[in-house]
């Protein structure tokens, strides 16, 4: 990759982004954080991002909701957005891709599995 | 960041969490059953389980994981709110509650079995399954209707396709991949196994990108033996987004057919695959590229033969009518809900932008260090002023703007460390909630400025004298329902707690409806305890006051919960460590009232500088209630050497400072001086003589103990202006030990 991949996570869990923060930053990634759909619609408006990984079930506007809107926009529109989902089921995941999503990460993540997601959907 | 240190973040969280949930279903008890409540529950208990399993708590996960389920259905509407439910979703947090510390501190998981056992009979497939399929026109499958989904409404014949597709894909291919194998390996000609794919027009949606695909399949070291362009249309009715493109890929045999599927997990079937040598690369199909991305007409077809298949996926077709009316009032809700939510509890509304908002989280250590070298700063600003004045210079108007930016630099410092009350106050449902199951005694709360701010470690501190009031409020205050009902009272007590702020300083009431302080039974004690002598002639303040004396009680039977005569003195040291001060008002058969007055912060007060002697002395601004120059004829003489001071009708005690602190010289004579009348705990009221009053300014605490050793009387030291210390007066304990000194003078 010629430059750092950008990824933004948004996740309502202070734990969880400085979970996805160490396990990205040190691998390398470029990681900017949002605690939920509205505060991440934000930081798109200013910002450039390769990755999106967004949590479900956030107050304001959750991650179902900040994927309609990305995809509804321009600027963003062809982002790959990963999507963390506690559950693992097909229908979840068709779910999830039904909505808009890129991919997925099951919560708990594995590290490897988390950057091998990201790195598998980053343009 | 360590993986410590973010634990601790998830720990602070789940405290967040939990009160959260603890506000939510207070509201719910109270009559809010709106979406926006049960899923702030729902949102909390969630996110503890989430934290859970990334760190590893596995009793913790597991416990969360059915009270989750069991909200999930509440929050579906599967589960009718009704008062037992709230009832066990408030004992279930008590024990989220146990389980968070157990997971803190490393201690054993807490006996859950019979309370999981109590949810899942609680939830929607179980013993409630009747009332909510009996409000339900919907028949047998609604069991499944709990399961499907929740947030937004896919169409029904969406679920159907997704699901058929999926199945058809991992159905359809499960059985001739070890076929393929098995020939593969006896025969082996070509170790290679192949794969075939055709990303259709979806493939390109939803930020995905085949070509990625196709780099990782090569990654993998797979070859592309074959492409079919068969299908790519002349230039003209070319579209950009259909799967025109087919390839067929050869990979090495050390290469496991999951890997493979891995790189198209994400995409499922927006990109058809066939693997195994004999499989061809599946066909082209033109699809609508535009819009309705959901609608894949052909998926239908092969659904049915997939017999498995069939019932499951047609399932959410015949339940979706389900789920949608459940969910509708919840849709419906936000408008109805905006007035009771707002109304009702603005304490569970509260709470929650601190985590809406953007903040960032700092060590408390860092805080501190700002707020001493704050302090500092307000000492050295002082100092500066004290010298230019001394040179001559004084009303500069750059003084003026330095010392406006030094109280706003202040004032912002200490705001960083306040905290809004609703933290301590959120504990107290539970402590209700344990008390009534030993006590019997079932006490209705209220509230009243939960948004009050304070400093931090004033909250932490504050936790526990609270719970021992509150304990002592339902303990000793609050009468058992039949006797309050004999009293005319209603059966359920009620317990208001309130925080308001009040010329720089919090109140704290904590106040019962119950029988307030039995003066005579608590004097009977006092004189029996020894505390004072039987014929004493106290004031009612005075009786209610010998409750806070050490090893005082009165209950008949020392229950468990309070009434081991340890507490009070302890509550009140605790309140006085903190700066502050407690005082009762008590009302025979109508109730009790404790009320906390609290500085702001523990790191600057005000105070009243005086000169006694050639000493300078701070007292604590505080305690001052007043401060006066007498005439000649308000005093009065007690004995040779007391006097007392009327105050508008009132006698208090006369103590000059120069005599309780021993000084060389300052004023005896009350008329030669100024009279501060101050509040003291275990005293009442006190006029303290001092020579003047020289200024009142903000000091910092320096204690004493740590640098020299704790002096009776002084309760610090300062540094002042010009650079002197001074000793700042401890005004109870000075009170509380010259008083005794002069009646035994007196005498």
């Amino acid at each position: 990759m010629s430059k750092t991949t950008r990824i933004l996570t948004v996740d309502d869990s202070a734990s969880m982004r400085a979970l996805l923060n160490h396990a990205l930053s040190t691998n390398g990634f470029d990681v900017a954080q949002a605690d939920d759909g509205v505060s991440a619609l934000e930081w798109l408006a200013v910002n450039e991002v390769d990755v999106v990984i967004t949590d479900i079930n956030m107050p304001r506007l959750d991650g179902f909701g900040l994927i309609e809107q990305v995809r509804g926009g321009t600027r963003h529109r062809d982002r790959p957005i990963l999507v963390l989902t506690t559950e693992s089921s097909d229908e979840k995941k068709a779910r999830a891709r039904a909505a808009g999503a890129t991919g997925w990460i099951v919560k708990p993540f594995d590290t490897d599995k988390l950057v091998a997601a990201v790195r598998r959907v980053a343009h | 960041m360590s993986p410590e240190e973010i634990q601790q973040i998830f720990f602070v969280e789940c405290e967040e969490s939990l009160a959260a949930a603890e506000a939510g279903l207070a509201a719910c008890r109270a009559g809010t059953h709106d979406s926006d409540t049960v899923n702030a529950v729902f949102r909390a208990v969630h996110s503890i389980k989430g934290g859970a399993g990334a760190f590893g708590y596995s009793a913790l996960q597991a416990y969360t994981h059915t009270f989750e389920t069991l909200l999930s259905d509440v929050r579906e509407g599967l589960v009718a709110i009704e008062e037992q439910l709230v009832d066990l979703l408030l004992r279930a947090l008590d024990t989220l509650a146990d389980h968070v510390e157990a997971a803190r501190e490393g201690g054993d998981a807490p006996a859950d079995a019979a309370l999981i056992a109590e949810m899942e009979g609680a939830m929607a497939g179980n013993a409630a399954a009747a009332p909510a399929a009996a409000a339900e026109p919907e028949p047998a499958p609604q069991p499944e209707a709990a399961s499907s989904d929740d947030d937004d409404e896919p169409k029904p014949i969406d679920d159907l396709d997704l699901a058929a597709l999926l199945d058809d894909l991992t159905g359809g291919f499960d059985a001739p991949a070890p076929a393929a194998a098995s020939t593969n390996a006896p025969a082996g000609q070509d170790k290679r196994w192949k794969v075939h794919l055709r990303p259709r027009a979806g493939a390109m949606r939803n930020g995905s990108e085949p070509l990625l695909m196709l780099r990782d399949i090569a990654a993998l070291g797979g070859e592309s033996v074959f492409c079919d362009v068969s299908q790519v249309p002349p230039l003209d009715s070319f579209e950009v987004a259909q799967g025109y493109l087919g390839w067929t890929f050869a990979m090495p045999a050390d290469v496991a057919e999951d890997a493979v599927r891995d790189i198209f997990d994400f995409i499922g079937d927006d990109c058809a695959l066939a693997i195994g040598n004999d499989e061809e690369i599946p066909e082209f199909r033109a699809e609508q590229t535009a819009p309705a991305p959901k609608a894949e007409p052909i998926a239908v077809a092969p659904a049915a033969p997939a017999a498995p298949a069939a019932p499951v996926a047609a399932a959410p077709v015949a339940v979706a009518p389900a789920p949608a009316p459940a969910k509708a009032p919840p849709a419906a809700a936000p408008a109805a809900e905006a007035k009771p939510d707002s109304a009702e509890k603005p304490a569970a509304a509260a709470p929650a932008p601190p985590s809406a908002g953007q903040s960032i989280r700092i060590d408390l250590f860092k805080l501190d260090r700002l707020i001493d070298l704050v302090g500092e700063l307000v000492i050295a600003q002082a100092m500066l002023v004290q010298r230019l004045d001394g040179a001559g210079i004084t009303a500069t108007e750059e003084l003026g703007l330095l010392e406006s930016l030094t109280r706003d630099i202040q004032e912002s410092a200490m705001s960083i460390r306040a905290q809004p009350i609703a933290s301590v106050f959120s504990r107290v449902p539970r402590i209700l909630r344990d008390l009534a199951a030993s006590t019997g005694k079932h006490v209705k709360l209220e509230t009243i400025g939960e948004t009050t701010e304070l400093d931090k470690t004033v909250i932490e501190r504050l936790g526990e004298p609270l719970t021992h009031l509150i304990r002592n409020a339902v303990d000793h205050g609050i009468e058992s329902a039949d006797v309050r009902i004999a009293a005319g009272k209603p059966p359920e007590g009620t317990l208001t707690l309130s925080a308001e702020h009040r010329s720089g300083r919090i109140l704290i009431t904590i106040a019962d409806d119950g029988a307030g302080i039995n003066r005579e039974r608590v004097l009977a004690k006092a004189v029996e305890k020894g505390i004072v002598s039987p014929d004493a002639q106290l004031s009612a303040e005075e009786i209610d006051n010998l409750i806070f004396a050490p090893g005082f009680s009165t209950a008949q039977v020392v229950s468990n919960i309070s009434g081991r005569g340890v507490g009070m003195d302890v509550v009140r040291q605790n309140v006085k460590d903190l700066g502050g001060r407690i005082t009762i008002e008590s009302v025979p058969g109508q109730g009790t009232a404790f009320i906390l007055t609290l500085p702001l912060t523990l790191a600057i007060s005000d105070g009243m500088i005086v000169d006694v002697g050639d000493q300078t002395l701070v007292v604590p601004l505080a305690h001052v209630v007043e401060s006066l120059r007498p005439g000649e004829g308000d005093f009065h003489g007690l004995g040779s050497n007391a006097q007392m001071l009327n105050v508008r009708g009132r006698f208090i005690p006369i103590i000059s400072l120069k005599t309780a602190l021993g000084a060389p010289t300052g004023a005896t004579n009350p008329q030669e001086g100024v009279l501060i009348v101050v509040d003291t705990e275990s005293a009442g009221q006190a006029a303290l003589l001092v020579d003047d009053i020289c200024d009142q300014r903000q000091f910092v605490i320096k204690s004493l103990a740590t640098n020299f050793r704790a002096v009776e009387g002084v309760a610090g030291a300062t540094i002042l202006g010009d650079g002197k210390v001074a000793l700042i007066v401890d005004v109870d304990g000075l009170v509380a030990c010259a008083l005794p000194a002069q009646e035994r003078q007196a005498a």
